[in-house]
């Protein structure tokens, strides 16, 4: 299969939840679940889908250890070469690669202005400059508006779009503006907010903000691969 | 030695650079009144540790070869391996591992786990081997043996639980708090000989209870005596240590030691918790392959009475001739014994048995199962295994990197070539990852192995222990040539003029193997327009093209070469000219495949301060390496990169001036990758004044 095949055959494309479609040069994206339902997982078949498209991606993940994120991608890849029967896949994962950056913080000691100076290096010195970051295990709580609002600046400034990993919890009520309590009050800062909801089927894609959001959403993560798959 | 197989540990001490196995294992030995005083690694009084048994060592405080030393404690014989820290040279630590029940995984407190320490848990895994670790250097400024414990969990996986607290830290630390027996130690006498117990601090008895909780917690999972008895609150010492045992042989929990071996705190604990939790050698089940049997996997018994199963794990050239390292598997390898090597077939008698302590020996009578110890007069290989007449089992083989870098090296005159021949034996013997040949072109001897560091040792032991000078060419690299396309051949070789003739016709295609193989050769070759009988020369003929590749004569790999058509000649045709058909069918479809260079590259780990991560970073990237992660931990941050070997010469000078000498990186063969274009033009180029200046 060529990889453009493999960038047309992406579920999340038919949807129109292409990556860079779905969020302008500095807007975010959410993805929201409940812990273990496949917030990460998912985040990497965004990355890996972009990173076919010869694009750039800092992966910042806070809290797992690289050897962990590096995990995930090999399985999501391993995975999509898999289902869609990619030959030489070794060669297209060597393509890819040099296209992927993954940053790991410790969840305290993460700030933006950090993250700023770690691009500012990378892009002086001409290494690496990102497409799009996705943004793993940022605590959504009281003080995470200030945060998301300097990363709203540095995202315009660099033309970048990010995504973020939102964990959700079952007993939490949501905010006034029906958004989940998680990004109550912070919802504007948003271009597209996906959320995963677990059903008999599988884990539902339920797009909560952004163009399909109106649309009934026929996208399930299947629950052995952890890809995202079209309901039939 | 003890008859009692349970009263027996043979333990490895794997590591991170400089984070104080051989400190530790110095200690150690002085405890248990092996050694009668302590000499440091770098040490003032220029004797050095007594593991450091080689002079090189001594000198960059660095362990090359794994000593193996045995002592006494608690009525337990612990034997030791020293394993090597640096990368380099890891194929002492994985032999190390192959021969050892449990291990101590020696972490620094304030570098915490490093990229070492995950290479060395990595091979743990592979060979399953149980083990406990021990924070070292909690005196040290910047001491965290919490966030180590923490890093335990979180990078390496492992279910790590304290059995200790510190009873303060930094130039504070005075000793630690056991959690099991709920009291305070403190080491007292000029070297911390002398363990005084006792009650605990009151400003460290909350904090104690909470820890012994979580230990009981941690441990209760594997006993349902202890879960029952915390639930009553009647804990004991014995079933807590019985149910910490049994997690830590299934290598589902890792109990976690805390010290400083150079201010001697805390030694003696772990000592006692080598004793109490890691396996002996029937705890522990080995296999053993049978040749004859396609290679079915043995289980060995710990049983001196059943046929004897032995490995050879390391050669020592020593005065008085070879030293085989051998750890016995099952059965006694007894002096005066006759005992056959599988590889070679050949039976050999036992002379002198002896049991190492570093660079002194001590003789004995036999080696029974489950031991370590040292033969004399046996020649040998390293990893060959020896079995008693009438049985035929060999030890599984042992992962062997591929070598990825050469060098040529030339004698300075008669005595050192003499010299030098020897050394090179002896150190491919010792090292499967050293491997040495003459050049057909140049003439030159070549020594190849796993690094820049890895030769210059290896040049290094030449010179002082074989007195052998020589000179050393620049260093080169294991580049090979693939194809990366389908392409198809038809060849005729064909030389019928006068004399005897030749004629052979070889078609078919050439592609890349799918699974990474070296070579496949298939024959789809119906109704015989090639007899069978000259197939094998027409395999002879492909696979002889491989050691030198058409593009730039490097070694061909990654190549499927499939026959479906061809042509012969009743009387003209021979084994030969198929051969040389088969060679001209290869270099027809190689042209057309588009051959590419590989070259290999390096997965590069650099630690450094937060404050130089711009540089390395950048450093790095000079060197076309790949930045793949940057994992930021405070004040350090670890930096991983691919990167062409071929680029990595001399690095360790730019990195330490680039961060003031507080960088630290490892280096280890990761895969091969397709050289770019400007890089193929350079060594085009190169090759090509190569050739004239040799013409």
């Amino acid at each position: 299969m060529l990889k453009s095949d493999l960038i047309f055959r992406n579920p999340l494309r038919l949807m129109g939840q292409d990556t860079e479609d779905t969020l302008p040069p500095g807007g975010f994206g959410a993805l929201l679940a409940r812990a273990g339902l496949g917030k990460t997982a998912l985040l990497v078949q965004l990355a890996v889908d972009t990173l076919i498209q010869d694009k750039n991606v800092l992966h910042v993940s806070l809290g797992d250890p690289v050897k962990k994120v590096c995990l995930w991608y090999e399985e999501v890849f391993r995975n999509i070469a898999a289902q869609y029967g990619i030959r030489q896949s070794d060669r297209l994962w060597e393509e890819i690669l040099p296209h992927r950056l993954i940053m790991t913080f410790n969840v305290d000691s993460f700030s933006v202005p950090k993250l700023e100076e770690r691009l500012t290096d990378l892009r002086e010195q001409n290494i690496f400059s990102p497409r799009i970051i996705l943004i793993d295990g940022l605590a959504f709580d009281g003080n995470v508006k200030a945060s998301l609002t300097a990363l709203k600046t540095l995202a315009k400034d660099q033309a970048m779009s990010v995504w973020f990993t939102v964990r959700i919890h079952r007993h939490e009520a949501p905010g006034p503006d029906g958004m989940p309590a998680a990004l109550s009050g912070i919802g504007d800062l948003f271009e597209a907010i996906l959320q995963l909801q677990p059903e008999e089927k599988g884990i539902r894609l339920v797009p909560l903000k952004g163009r399909s959001a109106q649309v009934p959403s026929p996208l399930l993560l299947d629950t052995s691969t952890m890809l995202v798959k079209i309901e039939k | 030695m003890k008859s009692d197989i349970r009263k027996v540990r043979n333990i490895g001490i794997s590591a991170h650079i400089d984070s104080g196995k051989t400190t530790l294992t110095e200690r150690i030995l002085y405890y248990t009144k092996r050694i009668h005083t302590i000499h440091d690694v770098k040490g003032k009084d220029g004797v050095g540790a007594t593991m450091d048994s080689m002079e090189l060592e001594r000198e960059r405080g660095i362990t090359i070869a794994s000593a193996a030393t045995f002592c006494e404690w608690s009525d337990h014989e612990i034997n030791i391996i020293d394993t090597p820290g640096h990368v380099d040279f890891t194929i002492e630590v994985e032999r190390s591992l192959r021969v050892l029940d449990g291990a101590v995984l020696v972490l620094c407190s304030v570098g915490g786990v490093q990229s070492q320490s995950i290479t060395v848990d990595q091979q743990m895994r592979r060979y399953h081997v149980p083990c406990l670790a021990f924070i070292n250097k909690c005196d040290r400024s910047g001491a965290n043996p919490s966030r180590v414990t923490a890093q335990l969990k979180e990078k390496l996986g492992h279910n790590a639980v304290a059995l200790q607290i510190p009873i303060g830290l930094e130039a504070d630390f005075e000793g630690v708090i056991d959690l099991i027996a709920m009291k305070a130690l403190y080491f007292d006498g000029d070297k911390g000989e002398k363990v005084r117990i006792e009650d605990i601090p009151a400003s460290l008895l909350a904090d104690a209870e909470k820890k012994r909780e979580e230990l009981i917690d941690a441990a209760s999972m594997f006993s349902d005596k202890l879960m029952e008895a915390a639930i009553e609150g009647n804990v004991t010492q014995e079933m807590l240590i019985e149910a910490i045992r049994k997690g830590t042989l299934v290598r589902k929990l890792t109990p976690v030691i805390i010290g400083s071996a150079y201010k001697n705190k805390g030694v003696q604990p772990l000592l006692d918790a080598v004793t109490n939790f890691l396996p002996c050698p029937s705890d522990v089940e080995n296999q053993a392959l049978d040749p004859d049997n396609n290679e079915t996997p043995v289980i060995l018994a710990s049983d001196p009475k059943k046929p004897l199963v032995a490995l050879a794990f390391k050669l020592e050239d020593g005065q008085y001739g070879q030293l085989t390292y051998i750890r016995v598997y099952q059965g006694i390898l007894a002096k005066g014994e006759n005992i056959v090597n599988v590889r070679t077939g050949k039976k050999l008698k036992v002379g002198r048995v002896v049991r190492m302590h570093a660079n002194q020996m001590e003789e004995i009578e036999s080696i029974p199962a489950g031991y370590i110890g040292a033969l004399f007069g046996i020649d040998c290989a390293s990893g060959d295994t020896f079995v008693s007449p009438g049985i035929s089992l060999t030890m599984t083989s042992m992962y062997v990197p591929e070598p990825v870098i050469s060098l040529a090296i030339v004698p300075k005159d008669n005595k050192s070539e003499i010299n030098m021949s020897k050394a090179l034996n002896r150190f491919s013997k010792e090292d499967p990852t050293f491997k040495t040949f003459v050049s057909d072109e140049t003439g030159d001897t070549i020594i190849s192995g796993m690094g820049e560091l890895h030769l210059e040792v290896y040049i290094e032991r030449m010179r002082r222990e074989y007195n052998a000078e020589v000179t050393t060419g620049m260093p080169r690299v294991a580049y090979r040539e693939t194809i990366t396309r389908h392409a198809e051949f038809n060849y005729v070789h064909k030389k019928q003029t006068g004399g005897s003739g030749q004629y052979g016709r070889v078609a078919g295609y050439i592609e890349p193997t799918a699974d990474g193989e070296d070579f496949v050769f298939e024959n789809k070759v119906t109704g015989g327009s090639i007899p069978t009988q000259y197939i094998p020369a027409c395999e002879k003929g492909f696979r002889n093209c491989l050691a030198k590749g058409p593009k730039m004569e490097f070694p061909v790999t990654g190549v499927k070469i499939v026959i479906n058509d061809g042509a012969s000649h009743s009387v003209d045709s021979s084994d030969m000219a198929f051969q040389a058909a088969a060679r001209g069918a290869f270099l027809e479809g190689y042209a057309k495949a588009k051959p590419v260079i590989h070259e290999p590259i390096m997965k590069v780990v650099v630690e450094t301060p937060s404050e130089f991560q711009g540089q390395v970073m950048g450093s790095l990237n000079q060197r076309r390496g790949m930045i793949v992660a940057a994992q930021d931990e405070g004040p350090i941050c670890v930096i991983e990169a691919q990167v062409p070997l071929a680029d990595m010469f001399g690095y360790s000078t730019v990195l330490r001036s680039s961060t003031q000498g507080k960088a630290q990186f490892t280096m280890e063969f990761a895969t091969y990758r397709q050289i770019p274009q400007s890089v193929e033009e350079e060594l085009v180029k190169k090759a090509a004044e190569q050739k004239k200046r040799a013409a």
